[in-house]
């Protein structure tokens, strides 16, 4: 497994404030960009990664072994289907909240924003950042010579709330992960996002 | 994983704002992490250092800290005025280890960040994170009453990743504490720094 994924809250804390601040000068869309920007950097940053079959991906990526992993626990629910259980956020969030108090509004702000923006997946601000790296990590990683392909199926916010994609596209994600619409509200109760990760045929 | 962006916020945002820009957001969220923490008061040195021992105030949600009851400070008059203190692990200590062991090395960004702060403002930084961090014990010291006394918070010396130290000579002479002790400190923590009660010291004058 990913050794070692904790942090110290005092630096989760300080960089949420950190965002609230450049949105104090730079708006909303200042604080989306910042955060969708850094991500796309992060992930520039890491290693590439090639894997000769779908099963040595898997097995490095549900062991903790690959880029993708770094920062969660990554579960296989079926061939192309994967959850995360505990969203690597959650703690900072619960930190955030115990010290300081009620989440800044413009963190939800910002999360509309991207939703309305980008693309109508993010249930907090946080899974701007955890969806933009793992989009762009999975760029890196080839498998038998072709990219990987990431899509967002379901996330959920520390209040419970679930962000869906629109009726058209969910339909089309849930066939591809080869689970019904029911199995996926099941995956939601136990684990924090759920996702596609597959190569094209 | 929050704590990861740090690195890729700050080197993009040093290619927006500059090293200078990055310092003053830095400084802003040390200082509003710390108001937004609310304040405290003790009736006494004895009652603040058990809190800190035990973790319990703002200066200590960071980490342990090593109370070191054997270098209380004191005035020309003998009072007790603070203590010096040692936190034992640097809280941006396991997000570098996890960054380099994912990663890579830490960015450039990160020492050029922290030396435009020791040029500009005080030379106490090894890493840009210190910048906040130091801002936030300030602050967060001004918000603390012993004995209905404000406390101020000096920062005396702190090691980096590579085993550099940072020493802040006049804040040692103000307390009156000998460098070779704060570095004998050092070997087993992160960062030293004294709790007194503002304005003293342990010379004969009041500092404004």
């Amino acid at each position: 497994m990913a050794e070692n994924i904790g942090s110290n809250p005092f630096v989760d804390v300080s960089v949420y404030l950190f965002f609230e601040d450049i949105s104090d000068k730079q708006g909303v869309e200042g604080f989306t960009n910042y955060m969708v920007g850094q991500a796309e950097s992060l992930a520039k940053s890491v290693p590439e990664e090639e894997y000769k079959t779908w099963d040595d991906f898997v097995n490095a990526v549900t062991n903790g072994e690959s880029v993708l992993s770094s920062f969660e626990h990554i579960g296989q629910i079926s061939e192309y289907g994967f959850v995360t259980k505990v969203c690597p956020f959650s703690k900072a969030i619960r930190e955030y909240i115990k010290r300081i108090g009620n989440f800044n509004p413009v963190h939800m702000e910002a999360t509309d924003h991207y939703n309305h923006t980008i693309q109508p997946s993010a249930a907090h601000s946080a899974c701007m950042m955890h969806q933009t790296y793992r989009k762009e990590v999975a760029k890196r990683i080839r498998i038998g010579g072709k990219p990987l392909q990431y899509a967002q199926i379901a996330a959920k916010a520390y209040t419970g709330k679930i962000a869906l994609p629109p009726e058209s596209w969910k339909k089309v994600l849930l066939e591809k992960a080869g689970i019904s619409e029911t199995q996926g509200f099941m995956e939601m109760r136990e684990n924090s996002c759920l996702y596609l990760l597959y190569v094209e045929d | 994983m929050m704590d990861i962006a740090i690195y890729s916020l700050v080197d993009d945002m040093v290619s927006k704002a500059g090293t200078e820009g990055v310092v003053e957001y830095w400084l802003r969220v040390g200082e509003s992490y710390a108001e937004r923490m609310g304040k405290e008061a003790y009736v006494g040195w004895p009652a603040f250092n058990v809190a800190m021992k035990d973790g319990r105030t703002s200066l200590t949600v960071e980490g342990d800290v090593n109370v070191q009851t054997d270098l209380a400070i004191t005035d020309k008059d003998g009072d007790v005025i603070g203590y010096v203190y040692a936190l034992k692990v640097c809280p941006m200590a396991p997000t570098m280890g996890r960054y380099i062991s994912r990663i890579g090395p830490i960015p450039d960004s990160d020492t050029d960040v922290a030396d435009s702060y020791n040029n500009r403002i005080k030379d106490s930084a090894v890493s840009n994170y210190c910048i906040t961090h130091q801002k936030f014990r300030e602050v967060a010291a001004n918000n603390i009453t012993v004995a209905k006394q404000a406390l101020e918070c000096l920062q005396l010396a702190n090691k980096g990743m590579t085993g550099e130290v940072k020493m802040v000579p006049e804040n040692l002479a103000r307390i009156n504490v000998d460098e070779r002790h704060i570095k004998s400190i050092l070997r087993n923590a992160s960062c030293v720094f004294a709790l007194i009660v503002k304005g003293k010291s342990a010379g004969e004058e009041i500092i404004d």
